[in-house]
């Protein structure tokens, strides 16, 4: 089994958690020669005990290296440290007989055998402290051959602290992983802003000065006028949007002003509209319906402006233009013969919403859409 | 004949710009390129009207706005910027600017704002408007008792304005005339102003800043 966290690479905020398991490591072989001073005479043979304590310490020598590299801690040693450390546990019966264990003699790997445990828990997170657990809790009631009160107690203890590890091992790389998230994101806001200081000093100027030249040469040049004019304001709204999206919620203002041209002017607030991005979709769409009515039947060189001005619980959208406006009745008819007219459409739209619609025209006049929509959904 | 300054850290606008304006019959007393020297400058000759660009190098429009409305009150700060930042329009008018025109303005446009800048009018851009009425509601929703608030008429004036409608659509379709429809377009901006002061003053007094702050 692969780690599910592999690809993420030794996560810096992990390491003083592996720090911790090599000290604990240290130290718990540090008791278990105390452990072999304090009960030397409940050792038969002092020699055969040395030599396991001898073989701990080079197996905690293994395990440091190995934790405290980042090559270590991304290979499986956390269960091979199981493995062996269970063996060792075995091989306690080399030092005393089955009898006196059972009757409650020392061990030399009593707290020592737990170091797996935490390792198996910061590499694995839950699942790896409760396999570290169990497997250590077993070995040592299998060593004492029975299940008194010191074992439930003991193993008890081993699952609550490799669980608590697992999960505060796994807290972490999750929180590591949100951080680069952010720091990336961050770091691209950074960058994108950085661009868009330079587009402002070069290519913003450079069009708004061609736009200006053009206008006052006159002939082919006001042509190329028009289509600098076009795209700077293609740039400034590209520029200024930043179509934002979190948790569901999208940024209506940003949304807008990708509508921008040189005829649509996008008026909203400096700031972000969150909303439900169903919400937006169907503004937005409203808004595109209006736009397209513009286009239609405002006449050529009408301009249209799109506002969305936030009203605390609700929100105002409007779309205006200049244009020669709709002659009155028309769109009754339109309704009125079922085609599934420009304001039909809007207006089911918004009304799907909890919101209504206000339409202000006459000919000659243009047209005024006022959309007002709840920010919650009905 | 109106006295003009303009700021702008590219040569090739700033004498596009004073060549235009020179033609419409403004006299272009000065120019500058930079913060400090716009600051220096226009304290010294006190221009009728600055045209202000926002982004001058490493130096920002927003501060020489606010330094020379300070060095020298009678001027008006017109600010006429290619910059897609909203923060930054924001930033100059509550520091003193008296108008916003985007660089993609025709010089009709131009020249219009700059006589109306002259004439102690608020040049509002459809785009302007829309930021104050954001701005008057993020303050609305702020925990401070002291931030101004719109009169039900200037909030429609100033809707209407970030609709695209001119001072004149305006007069008729409220029937008002079309000083008061002026009158209300400017108090929206002096509001924000006199508190953005305040707020400097008190963060001042509150800093321990002893520079006396007016």
């Amino acid at each position: 089994m692969d780690s599910p966290h592999e690809g993420n690479a030794a996560p810096d905020f992990l390491l003083p958690l592996w720090r911790a398991v090599v000290a604990f490591r240290l130290i718990a072989w540090v008791v278990a020669v105390a452990v072999f001073v304090r009960g030397w005479d409940r050792f038969p043979d002092h020699r055969i005990a040395i030599v396991l304590l001898l073989l701990m310490a080079a197996w905690t020598a293994v395990v440091t290296v190995a934790y405290s590299t980042d090559a270590g801690r991304r290979s499986r040693m956390a269960g091979y440290d199981l493995v062996v450390t269970v063996a060792f546990v075995a091989a306690n019966l080399l030092t005393q007989s089955a009898a006196a264990l059972s009757d409650g003699a020392p061990i030399l790997t009593s707290l020592w055998a737990t170091g797996p445990i935490f390792a198996l828990a910061v590499e694995r997170g839950r699942d790896g402290g409760m396999i570290g657990a169990v497997a250590i809790g077993a070995a040592l009631i299998a060593l004492r051959q029975k299940i008194g009160d010191q074992e439930i107690f003991n193993t008890t203890l081993f699952l609550v602290a490799g669980v608590t590890l697992g999960y505060a091992a796994t807290t972490t790389r999750r929180a590591t992983s949100v951080l680069r998230e952010a720091l990336a994101a961050e770091g691209a806001t950074a960058e994108r802003e950085r661009l868009s200081r330079s587009i402002h000093d070069g290519v913003l100027q450079v069009l708004a000065i061609v736009r200006r030249r053009g206008t006052e040469i006159g002939g082919d040049a006001a042509e190329l006028s028009a289509l600098a004019a076009e795209q700077e304001v293609a740039l400034r709204s590209l520029m200024t949007s930043r179509p934002t999206s979190s948790g569901g919620q999208v940024d209506l203002a940003a949304t807008l002003r990708l509508r921008a041209t040189s005829r649509i002017e996008v008026v909203t607030p400096a700031g972000e509209l969150m909303l439900a991005r169903r919400t937006v979709e169907d503004i937005v769409a409203a808004v595109g319906e209006a736009l397209n009515n513009v286009v239609e039947h405002a006449g050529s060189g009408a301009r249209a402006w799109i506002t969305a001005e936030d009203l605390g619980d609700r929100l105002l959208v409007s779309v205006r233009d200049d244009g020669v406006g709709i002659a009155p009745g028309r769109l009754v008819v339109a309704q009125e013969s079922g085609h599934l007219g420009v304001a039909q459409s809007i207006r089911g739209r918004i009304a799907d919403l909890g919101g209504t619609v206000a339409l202000q025209t006459s000919s000659g006049q243009g047209t005024e859409w006022e959309l007002t929509v709840p920010k919650a959904r009905p | 004949m109106t006295r003009v300054m303009i700021v702008d850290d590219h040569p090739m606008w700033r004498e596009s710009v004073a060549r235009d304006l020179g033609s419409r019959g403004y006299d272009v007393v000065g120019t500058a390129a930079d913060a400090p020297s716009a600051v220096r400058i226009a304290a010294a000759v006190r221009p009728d009207v600055v045209v202000m660009d926002l982004q001058l190098g490493t130096t920002s429009g927003v501060d020489a706005t606010r330094d020379i409305v300070a060095a020298a009150p009678d001027t008006r700060v017109l600010v006429l910027s290619a910059s897609a930042e909203q923060d930054d329009v924001l930033d100059a008018v509550k520091n003193g600017a008296s108008g916003y025109l985007v660089k993609s303005a025709s010089l009709d446009e131009l020249d219009d704002a700059v006589g109306r800048t002259a004439d102690g009018d608020a040049v509002f851009s459809a785009g302007l408007a829309g930021l104050l009425l954001g701005e008057y509601r993020r303050l609305h929703d702020a925990p401070d008792d002291d931030a101004p608030t719109l009169t039900e008429r200037e909030t429609e004036v100033l809707r209407l304005v970030s609709r695209g409608l001119s001072a004149r659509q305006i007069a008729t379709r409220l029937t008002l005339s079309h000083r008061t429809v002026e009158n209300h377009v400017q108090n929206t901006l002096r509001k924000l102003q006199l508190h953005n002061r305040v707020e400097l003053t008190r963060y001042a007094i509150e800093h321990g800043i002893t520079d006396d702050p007016e």
